[in-house]
Formats: structure tokens, C-alpha cells, sequence
């Protein structure tokens, strides 16, 4: 049977089975708010706390949902954990809720959330699924910050804003549009893949 | 399916869905507060950051158009901020135009905007807005739009700068 505490849970999000790299969820946002580091850190923190929240209150209340009513039931929990996110942001960092625009509260549909709380927190305890959480939230914050500073420092020759490659750098526009995105995303599986965990088919 | 699990589906759902209801609800209510605390800083802070020597602002008419009248420390008066409203590549964009007294420029700010990140949004950066100070009616056009256009378009961003540098002529013309 399972473990109450199983840490490999923890590094399974992190590294093999990332959620951009090993699972491909979650574009969307990543391809939107990967165009600046700053934005990105902002995504990724507000990512893992959902992430967290919505696993820990799918795995406690997994034995009294029937499978039927699922589904919507773990979508009302995500869109609230996303909705206080939303407000929180608004009242206290207004600069990042605007940059993030539309895509915090696109993170209601984000197969991530759905997709982590189906797979694992409605079959797993508290515990894991809380370490789950966090693993696969630091996996999406890193996929995110890693593609985000490859953006930004070719689309606009800065990181987290600061001017790195002079005022000569010309700049490539491809960069910071979503198809720079899914360049940098393929050549980062592509090393991922090199190094170990290829996905079997 | 028995009747049984469809009345359990009902309950559970409908006990969840009430229980997050209730606390977005509280959620909503203390942020509310602080949300609309962030709005008012933010339009007072680009005010202040047109018209640094601002001190006293005030509702006020020029022309028949609402706008904010600034007054320095010794009560003379500064200049106006207007408020205007235009449509980008990627939705609205809220600009604030403020005049000197004698209706030259003195700077442009935009409150809200959602263009692309990167590129339209750079309409914000004081690179753009900073060409703006003092200019007629008859230059402020993109450079690439009219030879006597004077205003640098943004690299890839040619329908924001454009929706930015149309509305700020219009509201000049008409304040003439």
C-alpha cells in the first residue's frame, strides 16, 4: 500500500515528469507571461500556491465527492483559490496584476490544476498530495523562469528589466511573441530529453 | 444511476459551491477596500507625475470637457490633465494629457492599457511619451504616417503608438 509520506513526490514535478517539459501542460499562460522575468516569478508564486490549495482541499475531500459530480466540484475549488489569488494581487501588487491581465484568472482552466487534482490529489492523502503540489508548482515556476529569462534576454537584451547586452543588442521581435516561446520550449525538451526521462510512447 | 447518487452529487456540489461563495464573498470584501485604495494612488501618482509642482487638484471644464485643474503653492494655476479613452491593438487604453496653462503639452501618461506585453505595452516607457512635451497639433503624427510627423512609432507596435499619438492631437484640436 502506499506510504503516508512519500518524498519522491516532491522531486517527481521538479525534474521527471515537469509539467511543461515531461507533461506539456499548462502552455497557454506559460507562452502569454513568459515574455519577462519579472512577470514570470510573479505567475509561478501565484501558481504554486493554487496549486497547493486546490490539491490539499481535492485530496480532503476526495471520499465524500461521488466520481459524477467530480469534475465541477474541482473546478469550484480552483476557480476560488484563483479568485482570492486575483484580488489579493489586485489590492496588493496592482503593477503585477496588471501585467498578468488576463491570464490569472485563465488559470481557472488551467489543465495543471485540473489535470494534478484529477491525477493525483483525488486518489492520494493529504500529505502527498500537498508535496505534489509543491513539486509540480516549483516544476512549472522554473520551466516558466528559465524560458523567461532566455526571452527576455534575446527579445529585449534585459533580465528583470536591467539593460544586459548594451544599447547596440538589436533586439529579435520573435522573442517576445508566443512563437519564441514555443521555440525556446522545444529546444529546452530537446535538452531535457538529451540528458535523461525521455517520454516513452 | 440510482437516485440516491444523483441527490449525493447535488448536495456535495451545491454544499462546496456555497462554501467557496462564502468565502470569495469574505475574500472580496477585504480586498475591496484596498483595491480601489491602489486606484486612487496610481491616478494620483501619474497627476503628480505630470505636474510635480501640483498641489491642489480639482474638478474643472475646459471647452465643455471634464478634466482636472492643478494649481501650484501659491494657488496660481498650472495647467489641466484630461482624461482620454482610445482603442489599441488589444482593447482600451486610458490615457491622462496634461496641458500648461498656456495649452502646450506638458505630458502624457497612460493609466491602463492591454496591449501585447513587449511590444504595445511599451506605449508606457518615457522613451515614447517623453516626444510628446510640447508639440503642435500639426507634427504629432508618426513619423511613417506624415513627413511632418515628429513622433517615433514603437518597433512592432505601430497601431498602439498610433491610437496614442491620434488621440492626443484630437484633444488638442479640439481644446484650440
Amino acid at each position: 500500500m502506499k506510504k503516508i509520506i512519500e518524498p519522491k513526490n516532491l522531486m517527481l514535478g521538479i525534474w521527471k515528469e515537469n509539467p511543461i517539459f515531461y507533461l506539456m501542460l499548462g502552455l497557454c499562460p506559460l507562452l502569454a507571461v513568459s515574455g519577462s522575468l519579472r512577470d514570470a516569478l510573479g505567475m509561478g508564486a501565484a501558481f504554486i500556491f493554487v496549486l497547493l490549495g486546490s490539491n490539499i482541499t481535492v485530496s480532503v475531500i476526495r471520499k465524500i465527492v461521488p466520481a459524477h459530480v467530480r469534475i465541477p466540484v474541482f473546478i469550484v475549488v480552483i476557480a476560488t483559490f484563483v479568485s482570492v489569488i486575483d484580488y489579493s494581487l489586485a489590492a496588493f501588487s496592482p503593477q503585477l496584476h496588471k501585467n498578468l491581465g488576463v491570464y490569472l484568472p485563465l488559470m481557472v482552466v488551467n489543465c495543471i490544476l485540473l489535470g494534478r487534482a484529477e491525477a493525483f490529489a483525488s486518489k492520494n492523502n493529504v500529505i502527498n498530495s500537498a508535496l505534489d503540489g509543491i513539486g509540480m508548482g516549483i516544476g512549472f515556476t522554473m520551466a516558466i523562469l528559465i524560458i523567461a529569462s532566455i526571452r527576455e534576454l534575446l527579445g529585449q537584451g534585459t533580465l528583470f528589466g536591467i539593460n544586459m547586452l548594451g544599447d547596440n543588442y538589436l533586439p529579435f521581435l520573435i522573442m517576445i511573441m508566443p512563437p519564441g516561446a514555443f521555440i525556446v520550449i522545444g529546444f529546452l525538451i530537446a535538452i531535457k530529453n538529451s540528458i535523461g526521462g525521455k517520454k516513452k510512447c | 444511476m440510482k437516485k440516491k447518487d444523483i441527490i449525493a452529487g447535488i448536495v456535495v456540489l451545491l454544499s462546496i459551491s456555497v462554501l467557496s461563495g462564502f468565502l470569495l464573498a469574505q475574500a472580496y470584501r477585504l480586498t475591496k477596500p484596498k483595491i480601489e485604495e491602489q486606484k486612487k494612488i496610481e491616478e494620483e501618482r501619474l497627476n503628480r507625475e505630470i505636474f510635480n509642482e501640483g498641489i491642489k487638484f480639482s474638478q474643472d471644464k475646459v471647452k465643455e470637457r471634464p478634466c482636472t485643474a492643478v494649481y501650484k503653492e501659491n494657488g496660481e494655476l498650472a495647467g489641466w490633465i484630461f482624461d482620454l479613452k482610445t482603442t489599441g491593438y488589444g482593447g482600451n487604453i486610458l490615457i491622462k494629457a496634461g496641458f500648461d496653462s498656456d495649452m502646450k503639452i506638458r505630458g502624457i501618461r497612460i493609466l491602463e492599457h492591454t496591449e501585447t506585453p513587449g511590444l504595445g505595452s511599451k506605449i508606457t516607457d518615457t522613451k515614447f511619451l517623453g516626444q510628446f512635451k510640447g508639440m503642435e497639433p500639426s507634427v504629432l503624427y508618426l513619423k511613417k504616417d506624415k513627413s511632418e510627423g515628429l513622433i517615433d512609432g514603437i518597433t512592432g507596435a505601430t497601431i498602439s503608438s498610433r491610437a496614442v499619438t491620434e488621440s492626443v492631437r484630437k484633444l488638442q484640436e479640439e481644446l484650440e
